[in-house]
């Protein structure tokens, strides 16, 4: 059998980190550091090296966008599930733009939990139906702004299955609906993030260049 | 506020009080007694030291003090024939009179400055055998300039009272809703964990516990996301908001998906959608149980928007729907297509082996 999945969980509720940390060790996950906030979470994350971030998105000192960001700009291969227990919708959305690949709202039950750390470990996208409705709005806000690059753009293929999603089916109930494979399917959501992270990419860099901050280089 | 004014009004003084000793300076040839004069202009300066420093703080500025204040003002216009001798022109205070008509201003407002300017004015009058034109104009302006700025003074301090209450009601507000934040996340995070240690538990009081729990934690969350989407204006609600709210308090388990903003709508219209939204899930309870789950989406576009309404039960037979009208019980049925198409939308139905759905499609009114 592989090595477990190395692990970091950081929530600023004792009581709720040491019951998610019991609930991952139990099931054979490998938790490699805790942290209680955002600046513990960003010092211990180079050394702890984990391959999955479970992150409460209300935590003090950098917020959990902040720390989905520059985790991933450290480690690329790294993996950040969203556990968030308000589901505060701005929020959620920044963190998947900011480079997330899941999220669950802490009312998940422990199953639910243990299968999205692994789904988001083997690079899949875990969407619950709230966030898939987010996604869904912001992409037609992004549609109904100026000057848009078709690219930035959902196919219809692509909307179609979101709406899916926040409708609440599965993705197996998706592909037999569309007599698709599963794999395809999740290939579709793993695209409508793509685009997302990288509109706002476009957009942070488009900021940049509007208010000269490329003449540094 | 007040110390404020005091601040600008020391610096009229210094001004006044320059202005004083160096137009005496260069009229001293018109004095029948210099020594007097200087004597004048010295007991000025000194008393304009100290009323800088005694109006500086709330606790020195009594009524002795502006009455004090006032009072060497009208005593050096007064001494102006005994020195200058009685055809005099310029008095000896000149314009450093405004300084204690201005700190009568600010004190008791346009009635201090009014009391103050009158008081002024009569004493120059009286000193003089006969009045010209400049005197005349400087008499006006001190009546009119007196209370003017006195009124002012008052609205100035109302102004800042009135932003200090908004400035103080807003931190509040601030702060309260920073609190709420914390304690609610902090209830939250209870909940979820009741919920998830008790699902499933062999005991069956807790895992009932456990139950209520989530339920509590599903209306606490879809609660803390309205608080952030109301709408100002009262013809007009957020639907997303209505729909988070009908969908949390029902029976079944349902989650609703919205884009994440307010979704403005004739507070008419967003009430019969969100009615037929509730017809739906009350039929989905009906027809599949008190443990079906459901789910509504709300995809609101520029000129439309659409709800769906799905169900994880196993659909409605064929020909049940058909069967049932030709009966005459138009039911449920009837109730969702008629409350939408009054609205100018239009309502479908897709049931099969994967569940059932409702496509609620409303137009939103042209802007």
């Amino acid at each position: 059998m592989s090595d477990p999945i190395r692990i970091m969980v950081v929530d600023d509720h004792p009581m709720w980190r040491d019951a998610v940390e019991r609930d991952l060790q139990a099931a054979g996950f490998d938790v490699v550091a805790v942290a209680a906030d955002g600046h513990q979470a960003l010092a211990r994350f180079p050394a702890a090296r984990p391959q999955v971030v479970v992150l409460d998105l209300q935590i003090p000192g950098p917020n959990g966008v902040e720390v989905t960001a520059q985790v991933l700009q450290h480690d690329p291969s790294a993996r950040v599930l969203i556990l968030s227990a308000s589901g505060e919708q701005a929020d959620v959305l920044e963190a998947v733009k900011a480079g997330a690949t899941g999220y669950l709202v802490k009312s998940a039950s422990r199953e639910e939990l243990l299968d999205a750390v692994r789904r988001v470990a083997a690079g899949d996208t875990v969407f619950t139906p709230g966030l898939a409705g987010l996604v869904l709005g912001e992409f037609r806000r992004i549609a109904d702004g100026p000057a848009t690059d078709p690219r930035d753009e959902l196919t219809e293929r692509e909307t179609e299955i979101l709406k899916m999603v926040a409708k609440g089916m599965s993705y197996k109930q998706i592909a037999e609906r569309l007599v698709i494979s599963h794999r395809t399917v999740q290939n579709h959501v793993q695209n409508t993030l793509r685009k997302l992270q990288m509109n706002n990419r476009v957009q942070l860099t488009r900021w940049a260049i509007e208010h000269g901050l490329d003449d540094e280089d | 506020m007040a110390d404020r004014l005091f601040r600008a009004l020391a610096l009229v003084r210094v001004v006044v009080t320059l202005n004083l000793i160096v137009l005496n300076t260069y009229r001293r040839d018109n004095y029948d007694h210099p020594w007097a004069a200087v004597a004048v202009v010295a007991a000025l300066v000194a008393w304009t030291g100290y009323a800088i420093w005694a109006s500086s703080s709330a606790r020195r500025r009594t009524t002795m003090f502006f009455v004090l204040d006032l009072g060497w003002a009208v005593g050096s216009l007064a001494a102006t024939p005994l020195v200058k001798g009685a055809d005099f022109n310029a008095t000896i205070p000149g314009f450093w009179v405004m300084g204690a008509l201005l700190a009568w201003a600010i004190r008791w407002h346009w009635k201090g400055g009014l009391a103050a300017a009158t008081i002024l004015s009569v004493t120059d009058l009286a000193l003089r055998d006969s009045i010209d034109q400049a005197n005349y104009g400087n008499v006006f302006l001190l009546m009119i300039g007196g209370p003017i700025v006195g009124y002012m003074c008052k609205s100035l301090q109302r102004m800042a009272v009135e932003r200090d209450l908004a400035e103080r009601a807003a931190a509040a507000a601030e702060e309260r809703t920073r609190l709420a934040r914390a304690v609610h996340d902090g209830v939250l995070q209870v909940l979820a964990l009741v919920q998830r240690r008790g699902t499933g538990s062999d005991n069956a009081d807790f895992a009932e516990l456990a139950g209520l729990a989530g339920e509590q934690e599903r209306a606490l969350r879809s609660l803390i996301r309205q608080q952030g989407t109301v709408t100002p204006d009262a013809a007009e609600r957020d639907l997303a908001g209505m729909l988070e709210e009908r969908g949390s308090s029902h029976r079944l388990r349902v989650e609703v998906a919205t884009p994440g903003v307010p979704v403005a709508m004739p507070s008419a219209v967003a009430e019969e959608i969100t009615a037929a939204v509730g017809a739906c899930l009350d039929n989905v309870a009906h027809h599949v149980g008190p443990d079906a789950r459901a789910w509504v989406l709300l995809e609101a576009m520029p000129d439309q928007v659409v709800v769906s309404v799905r169900d994880d039960g196993p659909g409605i037979p064929p020909g049940r729907l058909e069967s049932a009208v030709e009966e005459g019980r138009m039911g449920v049925t009837g109730s969702i297509r008629g409350r939408i198409e009054d609205l100018g939308g239009s309502a479908t139905l897709d049931t099969g082996s994967h569940g059932t759905e409702w496509e609620l499609t409303v137009p939103r009114r042209a802007e």
